[in-house]
């Protein structure tokens, strides 16, 4: 047996190798500069799965991998570069602030003396039509529905922000957590009670399935990471 | 050569030698080859559009695309477009790998002249998972060349072979190539960039590339 056949499968597993070591590594890294290099290290695996071949075509396709490899990483390392650029630039630019366009800014002046807190709509109408978008969203299920059901908690929160003397965005991350870890809670609930309960205690299916749906409506409701992300 | 190519392609019109590069025409490489060709004509032809970004407290304002940035966007796009037309229809499996990472790159050079924070960042990731998904996309060409000894589909459609692995990995480093599903969070970031004609080739060609790898591994 030639040596270049007997080393296939040694050098192949080996290229392998490789290639899911340095994905572990990159799974772990956080620094931009490092992950780029570390994703250079998977096309060098790459190369040594083609270079296991040992013969002349597998010379000439070496070649052409590499090149598109060595452009590839160029072109993210000049992206890279770039946005660097772009975020020292930006750094001296104001963030905006989480909600911001629904926090008081300064108070309206305003010569006549209306008592916006008097006015009963204020206070009916947005629990109402809160009510109506978390029962719309109950019956609708799935992610609809737990998106139509967050919305409504997040119009409650919002609008009781504006009938009251206004409402900070640590109040409004409060709120959002509570409600996360709530959300996480009901999951436990739906899986591990309810679900595992069916294989466990097949005779009392009924409770387990009640618990089961009713911890997933709550789950699904209480679902804000559909609306959008927390970004503090 | 087997020239009695019978696929998914439709009907076998005839091959094209370059040397070692062998392009053949099929009924569906054909359709999909002018398709691609008259998009990279419209790119060529057309204007970007202006994008209007609505702003918090302020007026709405109209993102342009500045001269400088539509070269170097139009030269990527028309590359992109040549490359996607002639994957169509390359008859070599390491060839149509190599189109592949051709098309990852001017993907990313198209959204690059763009001077916008969050496209950049897609931009990198998209770049990052294009790198690592080379691995399966080479590596199952290379397997493929391992147990058959040919690279050439108008070879490997007349026989068969087991190449079920070999396949998985192909499909699976063009999945990353392309970016589609699992992959597609930061594609997706990458077509807000404003300037259509261009964004719009970067869907095409993945579009046609997925349906002919699709092709290509249902005929090998």
């Amino acid at each position: 047996m030639d040596v270049v056949q007997h080393m296939f499968n040694y050098s192949v597993f080996a290229g392998f190798v490789v290639g899911i070591l340095s994905l572990i590594a990159i799974g772990y890294q956080r620094s931009d500069i490092h992950l780029l290099i570390l994703t250079d290290v998977v096309e060098c695996a790459m190369l040594v799965i083609i270079a296991a071949l040992g013969t002349d075509l597998a010379e000439a396709l070496i070649l052409p991998g590499l090149v598109v490899g060595l452009a590839e990483f160029l072109a993210v390392s000049e992206i890279l570069i770039q946005r660097c650029k772009l975020r020292k630039k930006e750094r001296e630019k104001k963030t905006p602030k989480l909600f911001e366009e629904f926090l008081v800014v300064e108070e309206p002046k305003v010569e006549v003396d209306i008592e916006h807190p008097r006015m009963e709509i204020l206070y009916s109408a947005s629990r109402f039509i809160s009510l109506i978008l978390v029962i719309y969203g109950a019956f609708l299920t799935g992610f609809t529905g737990g998106a139509v059901m967050s919305v409504g908690l997040l119009f409650y929160l919002l609008s009781q922000g504006i009938v009251s003397r206004g409402i900070s965005s640590e109040d409004i991350k409060d709120f959002w957590e509570a409600v996360a870890g709530f959300s996480g809670i009901m999951w436990a609930l739906w899986i591990i009670l309810g679900f595992i309960g069916f294989y466990l205690f097949p005779e009392h299916y009924v409770t387990f399935l009640l618990i089961a749906g009713g911890a997933l409506a709550l789950k699904v409701g209480s679902k804000l990471g559909l609306i959008g992300d927390l970004k503090l | 050569m087997f020239l009695n190519i019978t696929s998914v392609a439709g009907e076998f019109y005839g091959y094209i030698p370059f040397g070692d590069i062998v392009l053949y025409v099929t009924e569906f490489s054909a359709i999909s080859f002018v398709i691609a060709l008259f998009f990279t004509l419209v790119v060529y032809f057309t204007k970007p559009e202006k994008q209007l970004e609505s702003q918090i407290g302020g007026f709405d304002k109209l993102n342009y695309v500045s001269l400088e940035e539509l070269k170097i966007r139009r030269l990527m796009a028309i590359l992109c477009g040549i490359c996607t037309a002639f994957a169509m229809l390359t008859g070599d499996l390491f060839n149509y790998a190599l189109f592949l990472a051709v098309i990852g790159i001017t993907n990313i050079g198209i959204v690059s002249a763009v001077k916008k924070e969050w496209v950049l960042n897609a931009a990198y990731y998209y770049g990052i998972i294009a790198m690592i998904s080379t691995l399966p996309l080479f590596g199952g060409a290379a397997l493929i060349l391992a147990k058959t000894g040919t690279l050439s589909i108008l070879e490997l459609a007349g026989k068969h072979q087991d190449l079920l692995f070999q396949k998985m990995l192909y499909a699976a480093g063009m999945v990353g190539e392309t970016g589609v599903a699992p992959f597609y969070a930061a594609k997706a970031e990458m077509f807000r960039a404003p300037g259509a004609p261009y964004i719009l080739m970067i869907h095409l060609s993945s579009l046609l590339i997925v349906i002919r790898t699709a092709e290509i591994l249902l005929t090998i």
